[in-house]
């Protein structure tokens, strides 16, 4: 078998791709493990020098770190570890909670390890700045602020907050999507959407019964909000004179066109997710029972199956043909899937438009396919490559550049 | 002089959508604070020059991280009011300092 794959090796890659397109399956089939073994191999050296390390400080593991007030990351000391004792401090355990039950939710539904589905260490950041009304993902690691106390409370406080920025994580290490226009709002609604589920996994909750909001824990009290963004109801999270009215549409008649810069939230990502969160709570609903199981597993296949510049309707018809595929064509999930968006004003048609395979290669894949395993596989490198580079310069864990 | 912010992006990016930048003004501090502001806009000024993260150059790819604007307008400067941005993902200590003192001098530090 190693013989093999040396020979392999050594085809030129023009010749492989002629191969990818021959008529025998046999062929086709041989050809794409060719290429995906180069790929690998190629990635293989890339990285090796480093993997020892990395897999001896995986395996998921939580380090929760204080920022006492700073925004300088690689200042902040730790505060709590895997193996550590409770901290004194809420924040710091609400934190190392959050992503506990996060990770588990991942290894325990859908059946990924960590936020790269290699183990990848999970480091959260709490207290960061003063009164710093945030939270975000950094591309390596999760930080939360305390908030104002005016209007915002400690960001750790929301189970579905901390879980919304570790899916930043997932989305990056998988779909990748854009930060911009409907990619970004698609990958702000995905976080959206992992992070109720979560919250309802953790509660037990079946979609009736859940709430379905965002960020209902870190207003605070008597602040005249439900939460930050509601997926049942896009645009009733919150209405009144200090906050202003919530802005997210439910439905494609009243999508928010808004420029591709900073004050535009980069052409509406935390605006227009209302859309494919509202298609989502519909199809949960419709479906019934626990959101997480059906509607849940196929929001995240099709994730796993996007690319960068994955569009709603792109995702819509992705979201359909992995109902079929993991339910049986015309079966209540997908019948639930395609009434959801069409709720949201969204027809999804019978062939997805852009997507890229997920599942094993087999000898059926067509080129595009395989191009598209290659592009996934050069971005894990990628993003392998990038948390190596931020744990040396950290000495061991990742030195963030804020 | 006048010195404004302005707040984009993070996971609350929709309570911050459409409002206009909020300002201080240097009239009302006392000359030992605007002296203050003024060293704590030229650090921010030097730190971005020699960080690389020049005026308008800011990094928001990563998810729910938000920007910041600081505008100095000292009405004399030639070249027209100094801007000043960056992120929470690739902010200077200068600027962070820059940022601080304003939010903490704002009237309405607002979400």
């Amino acid at each position: 078998m190693r013989q093999d794959t040396t020979r392999q090796c050594i085809i030129p890659p023009h010749v492989l791709e002629r191969l990818l397109e021959s008529d025998d399956a046999a062929i086709r089939s041989a050809a794409m493990t060719t290429l995906l073994t180069t790929a690998r191999l190629r990635g293989e050296r890339e990285v090796r020098a480093s993997l020892v390390r990395l897999a001896a400080t995986g395996q998921g593991r939580r380090t929760v770190f204080d920022c006492r007030k700073s925004t300088s990351l690689p200042m902040c000391s730790l505060a709590r570890s895997e193996d550590g004792p409770p901290s004194a401090d809420l924040s710091v355990n609400q934190a190392f909670d959050g992503l506990g039950s996060t990770r588990q939710f991942y290894q325990d539904v859908l059946e990924r390890n960590s936020i790269d589905d290699r183990g990848m260490r999970l480091d959260g950041y709490v207290h960061r700045g003063v009164k710093y009304n945030n939270a975000f993902w950094n591309g390596q690691v999760m930080v939360f602020g305390d908030g104002d106390g005016i209007i915002f409370t400690d960001f750790t406080a929301s189970l579905d907050v901390i879980a919304h920025e570790l899916t930043h994580g997932v989305t990056e290490h998988t779909a990748g999507l854009d930060y911009h226009n409907q990619s970004g709002a698609l990958n702000e609604s995905m976080s959206d959407v992992m992070g109720v589920l979560v919250k309802q996994w953790s509660l037990q909750q079946t979609a009736d019964q859940a709430d379905w909001l965002i960020g209902a824990d870190i207003f605070t009290p008597g602040i005249g909000a439900d939460a930050l963004r509601s997926l049942k109801a896009p645009g009733q999270a919150y209405d009144n004179k200090l906050l202003g009215k919530d802005p997210q549409p439910a439905h494609m008649r009243d999508y928010v066109q808004l420029p591709d810069t900073d004050d535009g939230d980069n052409g509406g990502v935390h605006i227009n997710s209302g859309i494919p969160s509202k298609a989502f709570y519909l199809t949960a609903v419709e479906i019934g029972g626990y959101a997480w199981e059906a509607a849940g597993r196929i929001w995240y296949e099709s994730l796993r199956a996007s690319t960068a510049t994955t569009e709603f309707q792109a995702f819509a018809d992705t979201t359909f043909s992995k109902a079929g595929e993991l339910y049986g064509i015309d079966s209540a999930e997908q019948q639930a899937v395609q009434a959801g968006w069409d709720g949201v004003g969204i027809t999804v048609t019978a062939e997805p438009t852009t997507m890229r395979g997920s599942a094993a290669p087999t000898g059926t894949d067509s080129v595009g396919d395989v191009l598209r395993h290659l592009a996934e596989m050069s971005a894990s490198i990628d993003a392998l490559r990038r948390d190596l580079q931020g744990q040396a310069v950290g000495g061991g864990r990742p030195a963030p550049p804020a | 002089m006048r010195v404004s912010l302005s707040t984009h992006g993070g996971l609350a990016a929709g309570l911050r959508l459409g409002r206009p930048p909020s300002t201080v003004d240097t009239s009302a501090l006392t000359g030992a604070e605007a002296g203050e502001l003024t060293r704590l806009v030229e650090a921010a000024r030097t730190a971005s020059a020699r960080e690389g993260t020049a005026e308008g150059v800011g990094d928001t790819m990563s998810g729910d991280a938000m920007s910041y604007e600081v505008t100095v307008d000292t009405g004399i400067d030639r070249g027209g009011p100094v801007v000043l941005r960056q992120t929470d993902t690739s902010m200077t200590a200068e600027f962070a300092a820059l940022l601080r003192w304003v939010q903490q001098h704002l009237p309405q530090a607002g979400a």
